[in-house]
């Protein structure tokens, strides 16, 4: 993921999906809310982004939803989210330890 | 509403022979076991219609595999275990005449990196939900589905995974129905395939820029590039009339997961 902050790498690369990542009940927040991802990304690859940057122990899990109704499937690519549930030129996604939506 | 109540009744009764063969390498002892043989619900999981396959293999492999993550490969290719079986008949397109269809069982060696692990029934029903939730998103923006009860949610599960028409469309009905006093969903519910990778989702309206019911030859238009034309759209094993509209066919055609699962076929430019 790139930082969306660093205008050269977004400018550059169009074909990258701004996402917004929200914390939701016990979670470790973090700072920076707006990233840029590889269209192709899945799921379950932000999940481990999020568990490398929070370092979370190995046995915690990170689940995720996309405006606050559903879990996607871990191999869904950012791309078809985006496409169907994106607003305003950006993917809202929640992400926490326990589930929530489920 | 779903008025062509046959038709829902031939999709759900659908049927795909499989013939599973064991692992070479994962049996013990001297004789190999014989083929299991076993019809199928088209929209149904592997998890869901695999218990009497893996017991009886397990008789025939180490104590120690026993409890391992089972997944089954076709010519070499893993299984999604969350795509309806249907979907994988159709998506991997065996030669008609090679029925019935042959699957191997492994219950070792569970490929991660292809994979999704949702082998077990829990975590197949929270997957299934989510789809339902989706695709009512995605129809009614997430209304019906939401407004319905615990035991509403339980009853679709229940009824597919029991193989009961009856149970699972009492429930289903209500989200099969177009938006208030309109006649047609939001959007449309569908994911396409083009290859055995993965699938590609959009936003399709039910509706034309002329304001009349879109037909499966409008989305074909829609879902062709100048370098790509798509020829011919299928589904549940059939091709589709591409005078069908798209609201008929989420209505009828649609997995119990809501969505329209269709198959693009591109012009071939060689």
């Amino acid at each position: 993921m790139a930082d969306t902050e660093d205008n050269s790498i977004t400018e550059k690369d169009n074909s990258k999906i701004c996402i917004l990542l929200n914390a939701t009940g016990n979670v470790p927040i973090i700072k920076k809310r707006k990233w840029t991802v590889d269209p192709n990304k899945t799921v379950s690859w932000i999940q481990k982004f999020i568990h490398q940057y929070l370092k979370l122990d190995a046995n915690e899990q990170i689940f995720l939803y996309v405006n606050q109704t559903f879990a996607p499937a871990p191999d869904q690519i950012i791309k078809n989210l985006y496409e169907c549930h994106g607003t305003n030129g950006k993917l809202v996604l929640y992400y926490c330890k326990n589930q929530a939506w489920g | 509403m779903a008025h062509d109540r046959e038709i829902l009744r031939m999709i759900w009764e659908g049927q795909i022979a499989i013939c599973f063969q064991a692992d070479s390498e994962e049996i013990v002892g001297l004789q190999q076991p014989e083929n299991f043989y076993l019809m199928v619900s088209r929209l149904s999981y592997l998890p869901l219609v695999t218990d009497k396959v893996k017991k009886y293999f397990s008789r025939y492999i180490s104590h120690e595999q026993q409890d391992g993550n089972i997944w089954f490969d076709y010519n070499g290719i893993p299984l999604k275990l969350h795509y309806p079986i249907g979907v994988l008949y159709d998506l991997l397109y065996p030669e008609e005449d090679s029925v019935p269809w042959y699957l191997t069982i492994h219950f070792s060696k569970f490929p991660e990196d292809v994979l999704v692990k949702l082998s077990t029934r829990d975590l197949l029903e929270s997957y299934f939900m989510s789809c339902l939730k989706e695709a009512d998103v995605l129809k009614h923006r997430g209304q019906i589905i939401s407004s319905m009860q615990k035991k509403d949610h339980n009853q679709l599960w229940q009824g597919l995974s029991n193989d009961k028409f009856d149970q699972f469309w009492a429930i289903n009905r209500r989200l099969m129905e177009a938006n208030g006093d309109q006649e047609t969903f939001k959007y449309i519910p569908v994911r396409f395939y083009a290859d055995e990778d993965t699938y590609i989702q959009k936003l399709i309206t039910p509706i034309n820029k002329n304001g009349q019911k879109k037909t499966v030859g409008e989305m074909m238009i829609e879902m062709s590039t100048p370098l790509k034309k798509v020829v011919e759209v299928r589904t549940q094993g059939i091709s589709i009339h591409d005078g069908a509209n798209l609201q008929w066919l989420s209505e009828h055609l649609s997995y119990p997961d809501n969505f329209l699962h269709l198959f693009l076929v591109y012009e071939s430019n060689i």
